[in-house]
């Protein structure tokens, strides 16, 4: 293979919760998904990609790409990449991402597009070590990834890759949370959650009066899921330098009530007795001695009195590809012009600006 | 309570764990029986995907209707069906659930809302459409559960009945139990989108997957699908994902199995065992109680194969008799 090699990672199985009854969120179907990696494929090829290589799935996503890829080959379209799938077993679980994710480091991919909400980029980013991810936002709570049209981002990640763009302007360093449960070890990317619920059951959570702790890498006001309750009372950016903890209490005797947007669809009123900031690298121990350990948003881990449980922000945890960054780079060099270069803009009094 | 962290009390973990083990054990016993020759017909067995049928069956009464399948002994337990009926039903026995003349495939029990297994693939769906239209006009707040497997989701029966569904807003919920076969095609060589919930939106109703293993996943994801249903929310689809523990039908080779597949879902994919696992470490029911079931569950079992043998066989006079049932 010549040159840099991209790895695409779009889990058939993510954003197919409970959530689509109780909160309405969105059903991508699979055919969308797979128009979403053709998009980011195009982009890629457009930018010099010139290798991809893809989970399996069985669901139809691989066959409806496929499709599309023999069709412009049979007419002689150079729009997409060469694409192979690694070789592995197809579970058709969440796994199947951290499979993948784990081979495309190994195979030392130059970056990996990810398609999913924050529990199919926590589930990647577990297994991915240093190589840069670039998120699609098509999962059920869209915290983490950016809402953004695939090819743009298949654009930059072939810029980035590619090295036209200076490594220090592509990539970002990221935060996020390292929760301990004795031996145990889980991240979360964007929140973490300590419910009452002592059960993992639908995994979702949206029961506000069972909320007890909440820790976030970051707040947007305008995010959505657990995060936005700290994005509403004190927001935190991605890159600053710590994040927050809140302590919940019941809505109806908490000092203070939050209407927060706690899933698509759910703006439900959420009891806070306190919030505090952060550091970097200091465990936190829980005030709950039981329940379960939501991570972004999902419940994963469940743990009792016997448990030993830590909650630790940790800095420059992971990387991403700035998107806006390589398209700027790419706007103010002309690298889509040709001739390459800038091209004059003409004013309307006439004459050269 | 305040130890248990479930959303079930005690006794309704109980209940959970002791009509599980009761589907398992009847089907363990039938695998044993049929290949000694004692049983006529066919049988196909439900174990390993006890969990799905709990799960859902808890939130339902006898006003609810289920329609079944081929694979339906587990669905008529946990729909309340008595189980030494069913035992003498599928050794073709007067004391049967159906007076011994639908055996295996054809156990019903209208009086408890279950309106029959079926050996027509994706035949309940339609069923089910009628039985939810029925709840909708006498305004009694029932809901009709259809359950197919992966196979029959392919059906036109099951695509017309979601479509049906979703125009006249139903209460009707369409539980697919995808065990990975269609008899011994895999679902990734029969189903052209494997993402039922894909099905769904495509007829504009809701579709969710869970882990059809985990008793508490199916249990809360059904008990919200019900709810809407019963609120006037209409229909929606439920995936279970889970695994079978036998062969499509009794005597089955299972060539189509991966090496050591069937070693590594019984000990790794065990409904039951997952369930006991979380009960127990939480300290809501104890080994004890847990044996103390298993061994009332074993006696009942006894008795029904038991009673089952020793019960009559239907005479030629019977033939013309119970044909037709008023539903």
């Amino acid at each position: 293979m010549a040159g840099p090699v991209v790895g695409v990672i779009a889990n058939p199985v993510s954003a197919r919760d409970i959530r689509r009854v109780i909160a309405h969120a969105g059903s991508l179907q699979v055919t969308d998904r797979a128009n979403i990696v053709l998009r980011v494929l195009a982009g890629l090829a457009a930018a010099g990609v010139g290798t991809v290589v893809m989970m399996p799935e069985n669901a139809g996503i691989r066959r409806h790409v496929t499709r599309a890829m023999v069709r412009a080959a049979n007419v002689g379209e150079a729009r997409f990449p060469d694409l192979e799938f690694l070789e592995m077993k197809v579970t058709g679980e969440a796994a199947d991402s951290a499979t993948a994710a784990r081979m495309m480091r190994r195979m030392g991919v130059a970056a990996i597009v990810v398609l999913g909400g924050d529990g199919t980029h926590r589930v990647v980013v577990s297994e991915c070590g240093n190589t840069p991810i670039a998120g699609v936002s098509t999962g059920t709570n869209n915290a983490f990834p950016e809402t953004r049209e695939p090819t743009i981002t298949g654009l930059a990640v072939g810029l980035a890759v590619s090295g036209l763009v200076p490594a220090a302007a592509a990539f970002v360093d990221n935060k996020q949370l390292e929760v301990s449960i004795n031996e145990r070890r889980e991240i979360a990317l964007v929140d973490v959650t300590i419910v009452r619920e002592r059960y993992v059951g639908s995994r979702a959570i949206w029961k506000a009066d069972g909320f007890r702790e909440l820790f976030v890498t970051f707040g947007e006001p305008g995010g959505i899921g657990m995060s936005s309750v700290v994005g509403l009372l004190a927001p935190v950016k991605r890159c600053s330098p710590f994040g927050r903890r809140v302590i919940f209490d019941r809505p109806e005797t908490a000092p203070f009530r939050l209407q927060a947007p706690i899933a698509p669809g759910l703006v439900e009123p959420v009891g806070i007795e306190r919030i505090e900031t952060i550091g970097v690298d200091t465990a936190t121990r829980l005030t709950v001695p039981a329940g379960a350990i939501c991570l972004d948003g999902e419940r994963e881990v469940t743990f009792s009195e016997k448990d030993d449980v830590c909650v630790t922000l940790r800095d420059a945890a992971f990387r991403t590809i700035d998107v806006s960054a390589c398209m700027a780079q790419a706007a103010s060099n002309g690298w889509f012009v040709e001739p390459a270069g800038k091209l004059p803009i003409i004013s309307q009094q006439g004459g050269h600006s | 309570m305040s130890n248990n962290p479930f959303p079930l009390s005690k006794e309704k973990l109980s209940q959970a764990y002791r009509t599980m083990r009761t589907i398992r054990e009847f089907e363990e016993r039938l695998h044993v029986d049929f290949a000694r020759g004692d049983i006529p017909g066919f049988v196909h067995l439900y174990a390993g995907e006890e969990a799905s049928a709990v799960g859902i069956m808890m939130h339902l009464n006898d006003n609810d209707r289920i329609a079944s399948t081929h694979r339906g002994h587990g669905h008529c337990i946990a729909k309340g069906v008595d189980v030494k009926e069913m035992m003498a039903e599928i050794y073709g026995k007067t004391t049967g659930a159906c007076r011994g003349k639908g055996g295996s495939m054809h156990i019903a029990d209208l009086s408890k809302g279950m309106m029959g297994a079926n050996g027509i693939l994706g035949a309940g769906a339609p069923l089910i459409c009628g039985a939810a239209l029925a709840a909708q006009k006498l305004g009694h707040g029932g809901v009709g559960i259809s359950f197919v497997g992966d196979g029959a989701s392919n059906q036109g029966t099951f695509l017309e009945s979601l479509n049906l569904a979703a125009v006249w807003n139903l209460p009707a919920i369409f539980v697919v139990e995808n065990n990975g076969y269609a008899e011994s095609t895999s679902v990734d060589w029969a189903v052209a989108s494997d993402s039922y919930v894909d099905r769904a939106t495509g007829f504009g109703l809701p579709g969710i997957t869970v882990d059809g293993t985990d008793f508490f996943a199916v249990y809360e994801a059904a008990g919200e699908l019900i709810r809407r249903a019963r609120e006037g929310g209409g229909p929606s689809l439920l995936e279970c994902k889970m695994v079978r523990f036998h062969g499509h039908f009794e005597g089955d080779a299972q060539t189509y199995r991966a090496k050591g597949e069937l070693e590594d879902i019984r000990a790794n994919k065990d409904c039951i065992k997952f369930f006991q696992a979380r009960v127990r470490e939480a300290g809501v029911l104890s080994a004890n109680e847990f044996e103390k079931i298993d061994d009332e569950v074993a006696r009942l079992i006894d008795e029904a194969v038991a009673e089952a043998k020793a019960a009559a066989l239907p005479s030629a006079r019977d033939l013309l008799t119970d044909v037709y049932v008023a539903y």
